[in-house]
């Protein structure tokens, strides 16, 4: 049985006509199941586990990104299959995953192609895309052997699934693709240097693949998990195997 | 208080992953290898099963079993294994390399080497001992020594 679960933004009349069009065609193949619209009240682990208890087998994520870390950044431990149906702007993760935009995807998610991801486990919670440490003057400690240290503030993005892209400058077109089941998270930490008075120019990353790793400070830094904010003065992160079953495309990137 | 700005609009770039951006990525080798960065320090065992390369500052250890690249501006104040190497920058320490090493004209190294094969340009600087496998006179002489100097420790001991 296959329970499809929409983002909010998918009201918008815009995406009305793409919508009908993939119902249609997951009728067609026989796979069209209940749909559950998501919104900020309703939390994902506790309606995926109800409808787990009462015979789902696939759990089909329809929206973006954001949609995607939402849900499985809190429903990564349960015992189920999920599937993603890309809509909208904003799908990074899509092609990685080798799932076409719109209603092409209908087709990948029929013919069931499963393969586990790792997710990357922070501090008490789960996340799946990408974690992004805003810059602060913080000390990376990793796998408890070495330590990484910069003059002065640094960013860190630890990145599972969504690549992470930075300049070194506007015209630069570098970019950088990260695997998800190449069993290591990958860390990025770009240090700060002061340009001018008060501005900060960022300086050539650093990259660090690991399975464990651990940010500490002196004063809180902000950390950003799948979209969700929160203040910390240690963050410890670490890399779980093959903790989600995913339908994914031919064209994958891993 | 009146002068502070948010440092978040301060910084001069942003994120921002363009479709454009994303097909260029297809592109690109899908290895990721440890990179330390050029204002980067980093203190303890660094080790790493892939490709190293260092343009900031390693103190500690270093170990590899491929690749390591000492970019010119680099500080290695450690110990180095790896499979094959090149220096362009500073290493002070001793270097066991499996296989190659190339030294750059402004490489400087200060510490003993070990490797099968090294290729020095001109303007590189090094100070210590260059140990090759490969040469039967020099392990003849070396395993003679290592006997003469057993048997001095039989004798002393027998005495």
């Amino acid at each position: 049985m296959y329970v499809y679960l929409y983002d909010n933004f998918l009201r918008q009349k815009k995406y009305d006509s793409v919508i009908k069009a993939m119902e249609v065609r997951l009728t067609d193949y026989g796979i069209a199941g209940k749909i559950l619209r998501l919104n900020n009240f309703i939390d994902p682990k506790q309606i995926i586990e109800e409808e787990v208890k009462r015979g789902a087998k696939t759990i089909v994520i329809v929206g973006n990104d954001a949609t995607f870390g939402y849900v499985l950044s809190r429903a990564a431990t349960c015992d189920c299959v999920f599937g993603f149906l890309p809509i909208g702007s904003g799908n990074t993760i899509a092609q990685v995953l080798g799932i076409p935009e719109g209603i092409d995807s209908c087709d990948i998610l029929s013919k069931r192609r499963k393969e586990s991801l790792d997710v990357g486990w922070m501090n008490n919670r789960y996340f799946v895309s990408q974690l992004r440490v805003l810059p602060a003057k913080v000390k990376v400690i990793y796998d408890e052997r070495f330590s990484v240290s910069a003059n002065d503030k640094i960013e860190v993005v630890v990145c599972n699934l969504q690549p992470f892209f930075w300049k070194n400058d506007k015209r630069d077109k570098d970019a950088q693709m990260v695997h998800p089941q190449d069993g290591k998270l990958e860390a990025f930490l770009r240090p700060l240097t002061k340009k001018g008075w008060w501005s900060y120019k960022y300086e050539e990353p650093s990259i660090f693949p690991f399975e464990e790793m651990e940010i500490i400070s002196n004063s809180p830094f902000t950390v950003e998990a799948d979209g969700k904010v929160s203040k910390e003065t240690k963050v410890k992160i670490k890399l779980a195997h093959g903790k989600i079953d995913m339908i994914v495309g031919r064209n994958r990137k891993f | 208080m009146i002068f502070q700005k948010n440092n978040s609009r301060n910084i001069s770039e942003e994120i921002v992953p363009t479709a454009e951006e994303v097909s260029t990525t297809n592109n690109i080798t899908d290895e990721v290898e440890t990179v330390v960065g050029p204002s980067v320090n980093v203190e303890g065992d660094f080790a790493s099963e892939g490709n190293i390369i260092v343009k900031g500052t390693v103190s500690g250890s270093v170990h590899t079993s491929k690749f390591l690249s000492v970019e010119l501006g680099a500080k290695i104040m450690a110990n180095v294994r790896a499979a094959s190497a090149k220096i362009a920058g500073e290493v002070k320490g001793n270097l066991k390399i499996k296989e190659s090493i190339e030294l750059t004209s402004t490489a400087k190294v200060l510490g003993d080497i070990e490797v099968k094969v090294l290729s020095v340009e001109p303007g590189a600087l090094l100070f210590g001992k260059v140990t090759m496998p490969g040469i039967e006179g020099a392990e003849v002489r070396n395993s003679r020594q290592r006997i003469g100097r057993r048997s001095d420790e039989v004798t002393e001991v027998t005495v």
